[in-house]
């Protein structure tokens, strides 16, 4: 599948947990507790890594997986004839799978390529979790082998060892850069407000005033007066 | 085959609107029961009073009607078996205050702001309409002499607010509105006319003159009747399902459905003032934009659709004033969005326009879905209710004056609740973003909110924005109530549901 729509990058990884345990908890718990007390919207760490336009963290427990009777010609035969024996007859039956560890899985949308984007992940995530400061090791810090990632290269080639082919795309967004797509927002709302409060007036005054707004919102400026990533309240 | 429906079976007020029929007075009363056994005495009680739907020939007409609906607990209290407990539905079982970040009830509709008896458990609602307030009381004594019979098994809760500043009267009531000269009117506290488009479905009487603009659109462009088991459960409904709503046993569901009770109270002295406010930018009259706010003319409901500016107004009506009673139904219902799909006509955010989209979700792209409507057939509700309380100082929002607003339907969920969170309270399905729906939103004082107005392309008008909405319905109390079948009432006054 696909992991590239136009400029937009889906990324879908799953890295395994250690099975185990540590202080009567298992790693798989420890690690889900720490999604879960991850903080949202503005002081989520996901917004302060660039160009992120939606990602998610979970911990997947398991998949069964159960095969389906007669996919092979050969035991489908088996299962109807008699004279094979018992034992053939019930290894064609169908069969169970599960997984065979926990698996931290981070699925994100982003712009650009991933290599820049693992960079902007290993570098950017920081949160405050209850007064303690965290960084991306943190939440990985149980899955398999990650005890020998040191630097941003070894986590980039950790993350591509876990990395999946899946094309889950994010409906509501573009593929543009972040920062393009959270500065059209906030002209489309600036300008909402604009025609709002110039509704009936003379063409000379909107075309006055409207200098002023392009002035003051000055939509060339990615980096000027924008909303910020994760914003919540308009 | 048409549906023949079990009327001396389904409680009346599901199949008639009473409004429709004179009755001008209604009270709702709400109990709790303290004993199963005398609570269930009393249901069996109150059943051999409970109006069918039975068709009323002109003598046969009662003065006065009375139904009967339960909240979970209540059924809980009536000590129905677990296992037809267990089947009813999640919202029901949740109930309205349970339900208010689904409803939008935030800010001045947050229950811990309903009235006094919404911060007690409600189990029973029984409701009496009458011809008169003479009826009305009338019924309501014999009811207080059940109550009193039932000896200490059911108590009437009392905490309704009243006109005079009561807090704590036993009961609401609620009443048509009347003119200068005291005759009945179909308005409501904002001057709009009320309960013009209700649905239509399989076995109602009278078919034929009622489905247009009512009733579900074909491809065609004929309407016929919506299927019956969007409004009753044990029938097969537009999913040519049955209700996945309905609890066992069969009987216990069949030919009952669920009723949304709300205690809207409405500002009117902020809707005076946004109004005026808003007319002053207006290109138009200030009656067209209560129109816009709308979808109809407050003075006689012409549809803005085919009236959308004064001219044109003055146009219906002549032709209004011409037509036979027939013609003037049709007018007054029979009409699509077809014609004005960027809502340049009717606003995509007026009032009809969002509860009903009729065929306009297709976008104009013909045979987008099997049906125009298809994603409308599955969000329709039967309206019910009256208004409530006299607005004594148009300029004021304070005060006891409002609408009681009953909904009617199979699945509260994928019918109310939708219609409510997704169509008045949001936007995207009418692409218009978060913009609330213009009367009954959420609207929020901090962030007000704005409506489009499109206008025709190519029209070389810009497009007029409706901006700074307040809040001009809260929700004063509410709960979802199960109505029975008569067979379920007996049945459940009796102890007898066996789920088994």
């Amino acid at each position: 599948m696909a992991t590239k729509s136009g400029n937009a990058t889906a990324l879908t990884v799953l890295s395994p947990i250690k099975n185990g345990i540590m202080d009567d908890l298992s790693f798989a718990d420890i690690t889900r507790e720490r999604c879960l007390r991850l903080p949202i919207h503005e002081k989520s760490p996901i917004a302060r890594v660039p160009n992120t336009y939606l990602a998610r963290l979970f911990v997947l427990d398991d998949v069964v997986y159960e095969s389906l009777p007669g996919s092979d010609s050969v035991f489908n035969f088996s299962d109807i004839t008699s004279f094979f024996s018992d034992t053939a007859r019930k290894d064609a039956l169908p069969r169970k799978d599960r997984l065979q560890s926990k698996y931290l899985v981070f699925s994100s949308n982003f712009y650009g390529d991933l290599d820049a984007y693992l960079t902007g992940v290993w570098e950017k995530w920081a949160y405050d979790d209850y007064g303690i400061q965290r960084d991306v090791r943190y939440i990985w810090e149980h899955c398999v082998a990650f005890d020998q990632v040191n630097d941003c290269s070894d986590f980039i080639g950790y993350i591509k060892k876990c990395q999946l082919d899946a094309s889950l795309f994010f409906n509501g967004s573009t593929d543009d850069s972040l920062q393009e797509q959270l500065k059209s927002l906030y002209l489309k709302q600036e300008f909402t407000r604009f025609v709002v409060a110039h509704q009936g007036k003379s063409a000379a005054e909107i075309q006055q005033d409207f200098k002023e707004f392009v002035k003051r919102v000055q939509p060339e400026n990615l980096n000027g007066p924008s909303w910020q990533p994760g914003q919540s309240m308009p | 085959m048409t549906q023949n429906l079990e009327l001396t079976d389904i409680q009346g007020n599901i199949v008639k609107a009473y409004g429709a029929f004179n009755f001008t007075k209604a009270r709702y009363l709400f109990l709790r029961i303290d004993n199963g056994d005398k609570g269930r005495e009393f249901v069996g009680a109150v059943t051999t009073k409970v109006t069918s739907a039975v068709r009323w020939e002109k003598n046969s007409m009662p003065v006065a009607t009375t139904n009967i609906g339960f909240t979970f607990s209540g059924l809980q209290a009536l000590e129905l078996p677990t296992a037809s407990l267990m089947g009813f539905p999640e919202e029901f079982v949740m109930g309205m205050k349970g339900r208010k970040d689904i409803l939008g009830d935030d800010g001045p509709s947050d229950p811990m702001y309903w009235d006094k008896i919404w911060q007690e458990t409600v189990h029973i609602w029984l409701s009496i309409n009458g011809q008169s307030i003479e009826a009305v009381d009338e019924r309501y004594q014999w009811i207080l002499k059940q109550i009193e019979a039932s000896d200490g098994g059911v108590t009437l809760l009392t905490g309704h607010r009243g006109e005079k500043d009561e807090d704590n009267l036993p009961y609401q009531d609620a009443s048509v509105l009347y003119d200068a000269e005291g005759k009945p009117t179909p308005k409501e506290h904002f001057g709009y006319t009320d309960g013009i488009g209700d649905a239509v479905f399989e076995g109602q009487t009278n078919i034929q003159a009622r489905v247009l603009g009512r009733g579900k659109l074909t491809r065609s462009g004929h309407w016929e009747p919506l299927a019956t088991g969007e409004f009753l459960l044990g029938h097969v409904d537009e999913a040519m399902d049955y209700p996945q709503t309905a609890p066992t046993p069969k009987l216990l569901a069949h030919n009952g459905t669920y009723m949304v009770y709300r205690k809207l109270h409405e500002n009117v002295g902020s809707f005076n003032r946004f109004l005026d406010e808003q007319s002053k930018v207006f290109p138009g009259s200030k009656e067209l934009l209560a129109a816009k706010f709308s979808g109809r003319w407050r003075d006689n409901g012409a549809p803005v659709v085919n009236a959308p500016d004064d001219a044109s107004k003055a146009e219906w009506d002549k032709n209004y004033a011409a037509a036979d009673f027939a013609g003037q139904k049709k007018m007054l219902i029979d009409f699509t969005y077809n014609d004005d799909i960027d809502g340049a006509k009717c606003p995509i955010s007026a009032h009809i326009r969002r509860i009903n989209p009729r065929g306009s979700l297709e976008y104009g792209v013909k045979d987008a879905y099997e049906r125009p409507g298809a994603l409308v057939d599955r969000r329709r509700i039967l309206r019910r209710g009256l208004p409530y309380g006299k607005v004594k100082d148009p300029t004021r929002d304070d005060g006891n004056h409002g609408i009681i607003f009953m909904a009617l339907n199979a699945d509260i969920k994928r019918q109310f609740e939708f219609v409510q969170q997704q169509w008045i309270n949001y936007a995207n399905d009418f692409k218009e973003g978060n913009d609330k729906e213009v009367l009954l939103g959420n609207h929020d004082a901090k962030n007000p909110g704005k409506v489009v107005f499109q206008v025709e392309k190519g029209s070389g008008k810009a497009p007029h924005f409706v901006n700074n909405i307040p809040r001009l319905i809260e929700a004063r109390g509410g709960d979802y109530f199960f109505i029975p079948s008569i067979t379920a009432l007996k049945m459940i006054a009796g102890g007898i549901v066996d789920p088994t």
